[in-house]
């Protein structure tokens, strides 16, 4: 078969998927998922684990194929017995990984090696029935997802869109419950209809409310929505500009009640997502616009935030210097300080690029960890016992008095820097300073001949980098009120890049999703937490094999490719001496 | 008249390999000068001594009469010197117009703080780095304005690669304009049409040009003097006619071709 429905082939993608399934199990996911529920008490997040990855199976057998530089897809009703196979599979695999799970002798103790082995795990693949109808179950379960995703992968885009944002509206709102039950309570509407109390998770109801009407708006965006476009394009610049303004409004007017709405233990974790954030903002002009791959960024984090400490912190604090400035007083010579270390670290770096450049950079996040660390500056930066006493800036207004430690006014002094870092980065970006960041980028050697100084450049991509990034280390000062130097490893290097690769480099929106994404998840939704890591990895391997330019790539860009094939048309209806265009862009995203 | 360019015994060694020895070239003001050579002559090392980015291991350039030796490329730039590469190198994803805007970088002042409170200098002088991008790429005529100024560069066809690279070198605002082989890859109606535009850049913009070319066709119809290379040596100088006749020059060059 010319679109690689082969046995062979269905059978290695049956084996994958049943293997995939029993990974998650084995690592505990599918057990600690099984309390997040998602639509009454039967969807929980666990078993859409348990049918996931037959599913996704069945999604990479149906899609069509590049046989000798064509896409071939695969016959319909073809791929839907083959992915009912890969189901029946994969189902059958686990049912046999149960079967010896539940019949292993005690003495064989399994539970040595894998400690999630546990009579619990199997009563939720089995879907608490006894052994054989609830292997029955999840064979009959993985069939039908198997035939799904085959299906979902031989429909057109037109339907396959709706049905995904659909499902993925239901998902999102299923999971964030615990944010969105508390938003809507706050805002005095009922949530009965959408969250049922008795069962948890969403009710039948609201499931297929939140499922049907962003699948209907979507369906509808693609068919109408290029009209729509069009008119939204062709309206003038003044119509243009006031949907602008509206839509900045918008988001703005929402960042501002975000909060109220929240309470406080969500808004603690808003909090955490806007030093990320701001981190990410930062090393973005570094990595995402500069085209400098700084490993070590948590460097300028441990600079930020122990420059606060010194220069804030009470007598007592463990450091022999006391400065007791204000926190305001003290942030622009933190943020100095920090571009000065930019400057300093950046300066020895001018002749390394990608890889090399990368491994000096690890190296400078080190030193800091370890500096902070040391005995040697133990007076300084009080050494493995850290800082204490730092205090958080507050002032009294009315009677009433906003303490910038409390989650809530904490959000707002964030989101101030945010904002002013993303207004820095945007205005940047499109400047001459961005043009020859991004011309650097693109090819350091040629820009030099074209007249950038690629030294000054690279060493104010640094600088810069620095100065937002030790913001966001003041404020976790701030936020903490003491500084363990065991918090400055490189695991916030690899958090702050992970944001900024998810979201797209380069990207101040995908800065945004990134860190929401990557940081506010977890924090919502603690069962997440144990995951983190794991979860990190696998979302940066999809990334980088399906979407390297990001979940949000460079806007500007997209948009110009889209509209290209329109203008063109204009163009050589209008001048017939224009040469015909070499290349044409994929049709829709597929 | 005066040198424009003067290059005096340059030397450049890689590793044993003597890419120029003892070379000598001027460049009047207003001069258009052909280099030729086979390949391997040292024709693109001498490019890269003058731009920056080699340090000639002896001798020395003076561009209006400063030597320009242990200067920066971008410094270089910034004195007048531009030039394009024998292997097409641009920003591939920045767009046409952004191209040609880096070329402006250089003339441009605006720092950190103009940029990012766009203050009203900042401001005319992006518009004005606008213009002069669009006006650069307006010397190819329709080949390159248009819808094409938005389009990424890497989806321009292969002439209009090597035309872009030249408006973003113009764009610098040289005095003197290397340029590395522009015909290259270029079909018979596309080289004499970049052959009419050689002569437009002296006479429209008063530029100096030093080009390496192997095609002759285009030696021949630009060239005010044609300067012969052959390891790293100058070999011959003089009229097309009489560089084309030089008995060395044949042997290391033409030569190949009349017998062949």
């Amino acid at each position: 078969m010319s679109a690689g429905l082969t046995a062979r082939r269905v059978a290695r993608l049956g084996m994958l998927g049943g293997m995939g399934v029993i990974y998650l199990a084995l690592v505990g996911m599918v057990q600690t998922f099984d309390g997040v529920r998602l639509v009454g008490d039967q969807v929980t997040l666990g078993r859409v684990l348990l049918i996931l990855p037959p599913l996704s199976a069945a999604y990479v057998l149906a899609r069509p194929r590049i046989v000798a530089g064509e896409a071939v897809k695969p016959d319909g009703r073809a791929a839907l017995v083959g992915g009912a196979i890969i189901g029946v599979t994969g189902g059958a695999l686990v049912g046999l990984s149960i079967v010896v799970a539940n019949g292993l002798p005690e003495r064989f103790a399994a539970q040595k090696i894998f400690t999630s082995v546990t009579p619990a795990l199997i009563s939720v693949v089995t879907f608490d029935r006894a052994i054989a109808p609830g292997i029955g179950m999840l064979v009959v379960l993985a069939t039908v997802a198997g035939a799904a995703g085959a299906g979902l992968a031989v429909l057109g885009w037109k339907i396959r869109r709706p049905l995904i944002t659909g499902l993925l509206v239901v998902l999102l709102l299923s999971m964030l419950q615990n944010v969105f039950r508390v938003m809507i309570g706050q805002l005095g509407l009922d949530t009965a209809w959408l969250y049922s109390v008795r069962l948890g998770g969403l009710t039948y109801i609201g499931a297929i409310l939140t499922f049907a009407v962003p699948a209907g708006i979507s369906a509808f965006w693609a068919n109408e929505g290029i009209t729509l476009r069009q008119r939204l394009s062709g309206a003038t610049r003044e119509g243009q500009r006031q949907v602008r303004l509206l839509a900045v409004a918008a988001v703005g007017l929402l960042l501002a009640v975000l909060p109220f709405l929240l309470g406080s233990f969500l808004s603690a974790v808003l909090g955490r997502v806007g030093l990320f954030l701001l981190m990410g903002l930062g090393l973005n002009i570094v990595v995402g616009y500069a085209g400098l791959l700084d490993l070590g960024y948590v460097a300028f984090f441990a600079v930020g935030a122990y420059a606060m400490g010194v220069l804030t912190a009470a007598a007592n604090s463990g450091s022999s210097i006391h400065v007791g400035m204000g926190f305001f007083e003290a942030v622009p010579i933190v943020v100095l300080l920090a571009a000065v270390t930019g400057l300093l670290i950046g300066a020895p770096v001018l002749r390394l690029r990608g890889d090399y450049l990368a491994i000096v950079t690890l190296g400078f996040g080190e030193i800091a960890r370890v500096l902070v660390t040391s005995d040697a500056l133990k007076s300084f930066l009080g050494g493995a016992q850290g800082l204490i006493a730092i205090p958080a800036p507050s002032f009294t207004i009315g009677g009433l008095n906003v303490d910038f430690r409390d989650p809530q006014p904490f959000y707002y002094l964030v989101l101030v820097f945010c904002v002013l870092a993303g207004f820095v980065s945007y205005r940047l970006a499109n400047s001459r300073i961005g043009r020859a960041w991004v011309a650097m980028r693109e090819d350091e050697q040629v820009s030099e001949v074209m007249g950038v100084s690629t030294v000054r450049y690279k060493l104010l991509a640094f600088a810069t980098g620095a100065a937002v990034g030790s913001v966001s280390g003041a404020l976790f000062a701030v936020q903490i009120g003491s500084l363990a130097p065991t918090s400055f490893n490189i695991l916030i290097s690899i958090q702050a890049l992970a944001i900024i690769i998810l979201g797209g480099m380069g990207s101040i929106p995908g800065v945004v999703v990134g860190a929401l994404v990557l940081v506010g998840i977890p924090g919502f939704l603690t069962e997440f937490e144990t995951y983190q890591l794991l979860i990190y990895g696998a979302v940066l391997i999809g990334i980088m094999l399906y979407r390297p330019e990001g979940l949000i790539p460079n806007v500007r860009r997209t948009r110009e490719l889209k509209e290209e094939d329109r203008l063109q048309d204009a163009w050589s209806k209008g001048a017939p001496d224009a040469e015909p265009a070499t290349i044409s862009w994929e049709e829709a995203p597929g | 008249m005066s040198a424009v360019l003067e290059v005096r015994g340059i030397a450049k060694l890689f590793g044993g390999l003597a890419a120029l020895s003892g070379l000598d070239l001027h460049v009047e003001e207003g001069e258009i000068v052909s280099v030729i050579g086979p390949n391997g002559a040292g024709k693109t090392t001498l490019f890269n001594s003058i731009t920056g980015l080699y340090a000639p291991d002896e001798g020395n350039i003076l561009f209006e009469g400063r030597s320009i030796v242990g200067l920066k490329p971008s410094q270089i730039t910034k004195l007048g010197i531009s030039r394009t590469f024998q292997t097409v190198h641009l920003f591939s994803n920045m767009s046409v117009l952004e191209n040609v805007m880096v070329g402006q970088h250089c003339r441009g002042r605006a720092g950190f703080v103009a940029s990012v409170l766009r203050l009203p200098a900042q401001r005319r002088e992006e518009q004005r780095i606008r213009e002069r991008a669009s006006h650069s790429l307006g010397f190819f005529g329709a080949r390159l304005s248009g819808y094409r100024q938005d389009q990424p560069a890497f989806v321009l066809s292969y002439a209009n690669r090597r035309r872009l690279e030249i408006a973003r070198a113009l764009a610098t605002e040289p005095k003197l304009l290397l340029l590395d082989e522009p015909t290259a890859g270029m079909n018979p109606k596309e080289t004499q049409e970049l052959t009419d535009q050689i002569w437009r850049l002296r006479k429209e913009l008063g530029l100096t040009v030093l080009l390496i070319e192997h095609d002759m066709r285009v030696v021949k119809g630009v060239s005010d003097r044609v300067v012969a290379l052959d390891y790293g040596k100058k070999i011959a100088e003089g009229t097309y006619e009489d560089v084309a006749h030089n008995e060395q020059v044949v042997e290391a060059y033409l030569g190949k071709k009349a017998v062949g």
